[in-house]
């Protein structure tokens, strides 16, 4: 049971951080972004480039306590959130912004579709299709609680992203560009009138989901594997917990995501686990009819 | 009229589709240290025309100079730092931020003279100062329509445009709007207001201006406007 939780927690960690990029863009910009997905997968593969690029340069590189990777993991971590966030605005550049001219929603939403498609085949043909490793060393898992089991780098994950939670939740309460944000999300006309410069928040919404984007798929490369389809896989999930949660809400983001990961860990004894995926969604349908605007979520 | 004009609004042709202005070549002026009434029948474009003037609603056609500067069609955002702010009708104030953050965010380019501003709005709106922590979203009619225009002189702007401030909130609570209007003129903020409350408003402005399609139909001191038979029987009912 305990260990349920804990893999629920871990797995929902992950679904949490890419998640809340999705509700960003969708509070912004008003679209669902199936790229998304994709910026988990690049991600993750820029994170492997940039330590295969480390590699060649320094003697072998050391590990940090019980984990299973060294210093050269943390900027690679840094480097690939950078290079995620920039493919975003990229993405936004040279589709979005030309579509939002003229387009509806659902141009938007069937582009980004069109873009995850290129981007994830892209991905395929620069790397294989065949499953990667940031590490090929089998880490031993402790025992914090009898009964428990968990990897150091589990709760390394664990650790970061409630890092990463705490961190947004400062920005978008203390900071000047979180609040724009906030203000944009709620009202742009207003938001302009008040002096935000709603084409600067929107440039910022990209590279923050981008970027825990990055950090999703750098935690379930290290925890699972690293395939071209990882962040599309991850893409239902990420969709049930942000509507879970309340779309456009960041906050609801998170919990919808830890809660998408523990139903479909805890179900796993029940069902088994070629059916988890199904059970988070049961979990955010029978959520959404008890209350339609999720849990977080606002009216209308 | 003898100040130099703050806003000069010249043949103003502006509509939120290219092929259908709402306004139609309107014209007028705001002098320094004045309160300007805006009024018409609903669908005479007063809002489209302060919209516009705000960088909101694109413009087809026209000049809008703001204290001598060609302004047309400049984005909103930029606006308020050259000393406009416009206070809209409806959706004025962000309901999921705090009062304060409100004020703050509004607030962001003043720097270090923030506090200074902020204690400046506060002491004018003091039920504001009481709610500061509150959601924004929670508070009634009157003081959101306090709180958009605290919002809007915290970067004290020195042109303060207001879309019917009154409308939906109840005579006490306009009465007092308005008498804040007046301190905020008397502190040196020129304002210029569309109102449908036509009695009130020509009772605070110095000047009014009547829009009738799009057009200014009339214009001329308030008290004359009031004063006016034709005027009252035709656009401002007998309330007037």
């Amino acid at each position: 049971m305990l260990q349920l939780v804990a893999d629920g927690l871990i797995q929902g960690a992950m679904v949490s951080l890419g998640a809340i990029g999705l509700t960003l863009t969708y509070s912004i910009l008003r679209f669902a972004n199936f790229t998304q997905g994709e910026f988990v997968t690049g991600g993750a593969y820029a994170a492997l480039m940039a330590l295969a690029g480390f590699a060649g340069m320094a003697q072998g590189p050391g590990k940090i306590g019980a984990l299973s990777f060294g210093w050269p993991m943390l900027i690679a971590l840094i480097i690939a959130m950078a290079a995620t966030g920039t493919l975003a605005l990229a993405i936004e550049w040279l589709l979005f912004a030309r579509l939002r001219r003229h387009g509806s929603a659902i141009t938007l939403v069937i582009a980004s579709f069109g873009a995850s498609l290129a981007l994830r085949n892209l991905i395929a043909f620069a790397f294989g299709p065949q499953p990667q490793y940031f590490s090929r060393d089998l880490q031993i898992a402790i025992q914090p609680i009898p009964g428990l089991r968990v990897t150091p780098d589990q709760l390394f994950v664990l650790g970061l992203t409630s890092v990463a939670v705490v961190s947004l939740h400062i920005f978008l309460s203390r900071t000047t560009l979180g609040r724009a944000m906030r203000a944009t999300s709620e009202n742009p006309a207003l938001a302009m009138l008040v002096g935000i410069d709603v084409r600067a928040v929107i440039r910022w919404t990209w590279l923050i989901g981008g970027a825990l984007a990055a950090v999703a798929g750098i935690f379930l490369g290290l925890t699972v594997q690293l395939r071209p389809t990882m962040g599309f896989d991850l893409l239902l999930p990420l969709f049930a917990a942000a509507i879970l949660g309340g779309i456009g809400s960041p906050y609801g983001a998170v919990l919808g995501g830890l809660l998408i990961g523990l139903a479909e860990s805890l179900s796993v004894p029940f069902v088994g686990s070629e059916y988890r995926q199904a059970v988070g969604f049961l979990v955010m349908l029978a959520a959404l009819l008890w209350r339609p605007q999720g849990l977080l979520g606002e009216r209308g | 009229m003898t100040a130099k004009p703050v806003l000069v609004v010249a043949s103003l042709v502006a509509g939120y589709e290219p092929d259908l202005p709402i306004v139609r070549n309107a014209s007028l002026e705001v002098a320094a240290g004045e309160i300007v009434a805006l009024l018409g029948p609903n669908g005479a474009g007063k809002s489209t025309l302060v919209k516009a003037v705000a960088g909101l609603v694109p413009i087809a056609g026209g000049i809008v100079r703001f204290e001598g500067r060609d302004i047309t069609g400049r984005a909103a955002h930029r606006l308020i730092h050259e000393g406009l702010a416009l206070v809209p009708q409806t959706e004025n104030i962000f309901t999921k931020l705090t009062v304060g953050e409100n004020l703050e965010l509004a607030g962001h380019r003043v720097g270090r003279r923030l506090r200074e501003r902020l204690a400046a709005v506060y002491a004018l709106f003091p039920d504001l100062a009481r709610q500061h922590r509150l959601a924004a979203g929670r508070l009634s009619g009157g003081q959101r329509q306090m709180l958009a225009c605290a919002r809007a002189l915290v970067v004290e702007p020195r042109l303060l445009i207001l879309d019917e401030p009154s409308a939906g909130l109840a005579p006490l609570m306009a009465s007092q709007l308005f008498s804040k209007l007046a301190e905020v003129r008397a502190a040196g903020v020129t304002i210029l207001m569309v109102e449908q409350n036509v009695r009130a408003a020509l009772a605070l402005a110095d000047r009014a201006y009547l829009l009738v399609e799009g057009r200014e139909r009339m214009s001329g001191p308030a008290a004359t406007l009031a004063a006016d038979p034709a005027l009252a029987g035709l656009y401002l009912g007998t309330a007037a």
